[in-house]
């Protein structure tokens, strides 16, 4: 099951509905890869709320998608991570490092404005 | 009165802990054999003869203990202690040895810690009511020492099998109450109390056990959603001590509170705790700590200050 990308003012948002295989994942990597660079956008909003399991591999892909991203010159949030997930995930010492997170999907754009800012003030 | 005793004390069940098995084992490790049952079969009427004048010898030990008086205080505890101790003598001295014995053993053992009755004060009026036991037997036997000794030591054999049930029913119990105890400490889990919108503090007092500490995590992190908090104080003034595993635990609480999108801010870390954890080698240098929970507070403000409308209409410094 593919995952659909909403555009939102100079934002991305992809909404994760279900549980992803890896092909999925990649494929998502892909498209928002691409859709940076296509629609100009400042920022990407990855919701994982709907997810109740995180493996290596999705961690990883994640990690790859806000590096990749930033070489297009968007940056990355990653909201809705459960509590189960989060305790899951640390224990796993799968920790995201160096990559935004919030509560959810409002939480996160607020952040994603105060990254932005903050990597505008950088340059 | 005897079926009453055995409603109430149901849930402890002898049954479950002794098995008639057990029973003979420890008859078997107490060294109790036939000619000892004999030999008591000769002193019964000798001891049920004075079963009063033995009752009051343990009553009397204790009357000496302050530590005793919670016991005899209680007129109502007291009269089921002395009914239960004549019962046992008789009991003891009637030489069948069976669950009954074993469940009026539990009574009794069940009676003293609800009493508050230290063992070691138990053993010393156990033993003075077997002194008073001994004295009329050797009385009785005044002529032929040997065998009055021998016929009382078979009777203390079955006396030191009855101390270990004796003992091991309040062991039991007292671990039935600090069971008990426990979960309810437990249960008094920690809170996390929201001071402002987005701010959460976790005032975290006692010992912190690895059990604890995970039952910390999940709480916090479902408070982290319930109130949409952005930064969490966690305060560990009252904290004594912190071991290394709990240590990483709560590194790892910080982390997953960080996939939530919330910042974690440690405060109170006693100057004791301080130094433990440095001694131990824990890496601390990723949680943002902050020595009082004041200061814990202020700069929660800060990280929170500019949603906050009231700050926002500060004039800005030139």
């Amino acid at each position: 099951m593919s995952v659909p990308i909403l555009k939102q003012g100079d934002v991305l948002i992809a909404s994760i509905q279900s549980a992803l295989t890896d092909r999925d994942l990649l494929q998502l990597k892909d498209e928002l890869a691409e859709k940076v660079g296509r629609l100009r956008s400042r920022g990407v909003v990855i919701d994982v709320t709907a997810l109740d399991v995180m493996d290596s591999f999705a961690t990883r892909t994640i990690r790859s998608i806000a590096a990749a991203t930033r070489l297009r010159g968007a940056e990355t949030v990653v909201v809705g991570i459960q509590p189960e997930v989060a305790i899951a995930l640390v224990e796993l010492g799968l920790t995201l490092d160096g990559i935004a997170t919030a509560l959810d999907l409002e939480e996160g754009l607020d952040v994603l404005v105060e990254v932005m800012e903050a990597r505008r003030r950088d340059r | 009165m005897a079926d009453q005793a055995t409603d109430a004390e149901a849930p402890f069940g002898p049954a479950g802990l002794f098995g008639p098995a057990d029973l003979e084992r420890r008859l078997r490790s107490g060294g109790v054999g036939p000619e000892d049952r004999a030999g008591i079969g000769e002193i019964k009427d000798e001891v049920l003869k004075h079963l009063d004048e033995h009752v009051a010898a343990f009553f009397e030990h204790l009357a000496s203990f302050p530590e005793a008086q919670a016991l005899l205080r209680r007129p109502d505890l007291m009269e089921e202690a002395r009914r239960l101790e004549r019962d046992h003598l008789v009991a003891m001295a009637s030489g069948t040895y069976d669950r009954d014995y074993v469940e009026q053993r539990f009574r009794l053992g069940r009676l003293y810690n609800r009493a508050q009755l230290d063992v070691a004060l138990f053993m010393g009026a156990f033993h003075a009511q077997m002194s008073s036991i001994g004295r009329r037997i050797m009385q009785r036997y005044a002529k032929d020492a040997v065998g009055g000794f021998a016929r009382f030591s078979a009777f203390k054999k079955i006396a030191f099998v009855d101390l270990g049930i004796v003992v091991d029913a309040m062991m039991t119990e007292r671990e039935g109450t600090i069971r008990r105890q426990q979960q309810a400490i437990l249960e008094l889990s920690t809170p996390a109390l929201q001071v402002r919108e987005r701010l959460l503090i976790l005032p975290i007092i006692g010992l912190l056990d690895t059990f604890r500490a995970k039952q910390l995590t999940d709480g916090l992190l479902k408070a982290i959603r319930a109130h949409r908090a952005k930064v969490v104080v966690m305060d560990l003034t009252g904290v004594s001590t912190v071991d290394s595993k709990v240590a990483n635990h709560l590194i790892q609480t910080v982390a997953a509170a960080r996939l939530m999108g919330a910042t974690v801010i440690v405060t109170g870390l006693s100057s004791d705790v301080a130094q433990s954890l440095v001694t131990l080698g824990v890496d601390l240098s990723r949680l943002n700590t902050i020595g009082d929970l004041q200061g814990g507070i202020e700069e929660a403000e800060r990280i929170l200050g500019p949603a906050s409308p009231r700050i926002e209409r500060r004039p800005a410094v030139g």
